[in-house]
């Protein structure tokens, strides 16, 4: 039976074998959302730290803004885990036993300090914002931002430069922070031997790579989105210089997925009927069609087009949130295609199985667009607590105001 | 009935010799306590485990499938799912079956885990036949367990008498061991909703009975053993010249599951 | 008297209670026998090894059972288990005292269950491990009809009992074929 033959379902039915515990995919909708949203945090947070560490003065619009979007994601990232879980009432074995070997045990410590770093310094620049909010505020919203300032109204320079320190420290920190936090993701597929799609090296540089991307991606376009809903101008310089960074960060994201799917084309190991019956089988749609063609190649020429022929503020910005748009979904049909992608190769190497997600399952369609949709709703609440964006009238900035004691 | 009871004393005789070779160590009844009234004996079948205190450091168990016996009935998949309640859809132990033809192409089929035997030959098979024969397969105990290595809670382990369990009062369901396990003997349970797998009867064995898939073998394709026993079959086995191979040795997880006659298409 | 720290010093204190609480409840949650061993609770293995039996072995039969028990233990059959055509133990007898009925198959059901094992359709079955017929060849070759249900010529427990006797009333047994199974004056 030729491979062609194979490959293109004609055999499928007679040589298909899938071993018998291979037929349910168990990591399923969930699992994919999982690093998307963490992904997501990742690279919010790295823009947010290429202003307060390494003083990009074109992206300050976005710097406070892309923190908090970071925080709405990290409040909604243990969501799809604990809808997965058989039994999310032991959640707390994780941080109370966690098995050294484990990259999965990681989850509990890192996720928990990230979330510390995360939240203090967004408490720590809105500081001075919130000291102002709380002089004009009432009632429950007073007591709520006493909480936040921890009590302190002192403004003085001194305290501000205090501050600025540990504004900078935390920056700096939380970088490789987030590092860790999407990269243990990817290692937790890289790390299993028994699964060809997923074990490899490169696994946790290709999600945090992609962290990025989405990140970045996930901050123009709704930045733009909430700018053009809301009837303001849209600072294009800081997409421009946005848009600069995704595309870098894309061409090596992208440079990265392919080294993969390449280095398993040449050296052919046996795995490679495996993962060439897959991504030109089950998966040709999903990876070459739509994560490749699509949403890869169409930004990666549309951000190269705009940045190189230097095109114009407007319509800069209208590509360049098109672009951002299709890179969202692209990292998550890369999460897609390599979460269920992986598991729909059986261990037999002889078959693949399928997986149908249904709309109204635990893990299924609605669980995910409510997840997906939560951190907009949180993030909407954030922006009714502090502000999003500098706006004149509100003291936002970590100057020195005169006489608070 | 004279004649009867001489073959009966025959046989007695000869059982009490072969008692006192230590060929059979019938000699240690287990009586069970089975609640407050009866016990029944349950006649030991892995020699040295009772009577005596089980040091679980102490122990090395192996388990060998002979694919030249196996004959597909699938009573092993029917006991063990009898023995441990096992869900639908989801198998601790499984029977494949191989089908070569004259091009060197192999179908593998696998009906419902192999619960209802082979009771029909395949008829999608195109062209001529050649040769036809049964796997089982189960949890492969590996020395280097890749499911302990990933499960983050410390829910799945290795035990010092070497045997990989489940502790489904502490596993919380990731799924991760079932992903990392090479072989695909890992489920995730849906009645108890943890991580299941074949723990090769450990209920059993400590109580020196053989594993429920070894036992109702009518074939003795499934064979385990005591390797601190010399005399034993699977000691006496693994020291002969016999061909005795493991499944994907490349994965280094040193399973400690052997196979004698394992034929090359089997993955 | 607030002054230009007070909200670290505030934030670090928070933290360090938060660490301390932490680590207490880290302690206390730890389950007691975690660690013995190695990296899980060690009580879980004399959870597993405690699991009460459902299957008993062929001789836990015979306390009941002794005469089944004997033909079966001596004829053909033998490595066949009881309970794998009849049901686990457990479902039977449980605190030593009868519980339920274990099915017994009647009819079609027994000759569905032979094909199981001797069927020669199906290639596999090696032949110095069992004897494989075909259906409805081998009822042709014994020259019997054709809708004879196995159990009509072959006791199920023990399968050449039956036809090893009538070999030997009829002089036709051969030295080597005569097994235990015969047991004179035996009868059902």
């Amino acid at each position: 039976m030729t491979e062609a033959a194979v490959h293109t379902g004609m055999a499928a039915n007679i040589m298909n074998y899938v071993f018998p515990n291979d037929l349910h995919v168990h990591w399923s909708l969930m699992i994919v959302l999982y690093p998307y949203i963490t992904g997501i945090i990742a690279g919010a947070f790295i823009v947010s730290s290429l202003y307060h560490v390494f003083k990009v003065q074109d992206l300050k619009p976005v710097s406070r803004y892309s923190l908090l979007f970071a925080l709405a994601f990290l409040a909604c990232a243990t969501w799809p885990l604990l809808n997965h879980l058989g039994h999310p009432e032991r959640n707390w074995e994780m941080l109370v036993t966690p098995n050294p070997s484990s990259a999965m045990a990681g989850f509990g410590y890192i996720y928990s300090l990230y979330a510390v770093l995360l939240i203090f310094e967004v408490l720590f620049i809105y500081r001075p914002t919130m000291v102002a909010l709380k002089a004009q505020a009432t009632g429950k919203m007073k007591t709520l931002y006493n909480i936040l300032t921890f009590g302190s109204d002192d403004l003085s320079p001194r305290s501000l430069a205090l501050d600025k320190k540990i504004i900078g420290f935390l920056a700096a920190i939380g970088i490789p922070m987030a590092c860790i936090l999407h990269g243990y993701v990817g290692f937790i597929f890289g790390a299993v031997k028994a699964r060809p799609l997923w074990s490899s090296p490169l696994m946790p540089v290709i999600f945090l790579l992609s962290a990025s991307v989405s990140g970045i991606a996930g901050v123009i376009f709704s930045y733009v989105l909430i700018q053009k809903f809301k009837g303001r101008p849209v600072d294009s310089k800081c997409v421009i210089t946005l848009s600069k960074f995704l595309w870098g960060a894309f061409i090596i994201c992208f440079t990265f997925e392919m080294l993969e799917v390449f280095q398993h084309s040449y050296l052919k190991t046996h795995h490679w009927d495996m993962i060439h019956g897959l991504l030109w089988g089950p998966l040709k749609t999903s990876y070459w069609k739509l994560q490749v063609g699509v949403c890869s190649l169409i930004p990666l020429f549309l951000l190269g087009i705009l940045i190189l022929f230097k095109v114009r503020d407007k319509a800069f910005v209208f590509f360049a949130t098109i672009a951002s748009a299709l890179l969202l979904v692209q990292v998550l049909l890369m999460r897609w295609n390599v979460v269920i992608g992986g598991q729909l190769m059986s261990r037999s190497s002889r078959g693949f199985t399928t997986f149908h997600p249904e709309f109204f399952e635990k893990e299924g369609i609605l669980p995910a667009i409510l997840i997906m949709t939560a951190p907009l709703v949180i993030l909407w609440l954030l922006g009714k607590i502090v502000p999003m964006w500098e706006d004149k009238g509100v003291l936002t900035s970590t100057e020195p105001t005169t006489g608070h004691k | 009935m004279k004649n009867v009871k001489a073959a009966m004393n025959k046989d007695r005789r000869e059982f009490i010799k072969k008692v006192l070779r230590g060929s059979i160590a019938g000699s240690l009844f287990l009586v069970l306590p089975m609640g407050s009234e009866g016990t029944i004996q349950v006649p030991e079948q892995i020699p040295g485990i009772r009577g005596k205190k089980y040091d679980m450091e102490k122990q090395r168990f192996a388990f060998i499938v002979d694919i030249t016996r196996c004959i597909g009935c699938g009573s092993c998949c029917v006991a063990d799912k009898r023995e441990y309640d096992v869900p639908d859809g989801h198998y601790r132990t499984w029977v494949e079956r191989y089908i070569k033809d004259f091009d060197d192409n192999v179908y593998v089929d696998c009906p419902n885990g192999g619960l209802d035997g082979y009771q029909k030959p395949r008829t999608d098979i195109p062209g001529k036949i050649r040769d036809t024969f049964f796997v089982p397969k189960l949890c492969n105990m590996c020395e280097r367990p890749s499911c302990v290595q990933v499960c983050p809670v410390g829910a799945t382990f290795r035990t010092p008498d070497g045997f990989v369990l489940v502790d489904k009062d502490y596993c919380v369901g990731c799924a991760y061991c079932i992903q990392a396990c090479p072989y695909s003997a890992r489920f995730l349970n849906p009645k108890t909703k943890t991580a299941d797998k074949c723990t090769w009867c450990y209920h059993r064995v400590r109580k020196g009975l053989l594993p429920v898939c070894v036992h109702v073998c009518p074939a003795k394709a499934r064979k385990f053993g005591d390797l601190n026993d010399p005399e034993s079959e699977v000691s006496q086995i693994l020291a002969s010249p016999d061909v005795i191979t493991v499944l994907k040795p490349e994965m280094g997880n040193h399973p400690a599951l052997y196979y004698k006659g394992l034929r090359r298409e089997v993955v | 008297m607030q002054s230009y720290n007070t909200h670290v010093k505030r934030i670090v204190l928070l933290l360090v209670i938060l660490a301390v609480v932490g680590y207490g409840a880290k302690k206390a949650l730890t389950p007691k026998s975690f660690g013995k061993y190695g990296h899980y609770r060690a009580v879980a293995i004399d959870n597993e090894a405690n699991r009460p039996l459902k299957h008993m072995t062929n001789y836990s039969c015979k306390g009941c059972h002794a005469f089944e028990w004997e033909i079966h233990e001596y004829g053909k059959h033998k490595t066949i288990s009881c309970e794998f055509c009849h049901g686990p133990y457990a479902d039977h007898v449980k605190d030593g005292k009868y519980v339920a009925k274990l099915p017994v198959k009647k009819g079609v059901e027994i000759k569905t269950l032979c094909i199981r094992c001797h069927n020669k359709e199906i290639k596999a079955r090696p032949k110095d491990v069992i004897k494989t017929i075909k259906m409805p060849d081998h009822l042709r070759n014994q020259h019997v009809r054709e809708d004879h249900i196995c159990n009509q010529c072959h006791h199920v427990h023990a399968p050449l009992r039956y036809i090893n006797r009538a070999k030997q009333i009829l002089g036709l047994l051969k030295e080597e074929e005569a097994g235990n199974e015969e047991r004179e004056g035996c009868h059902e």
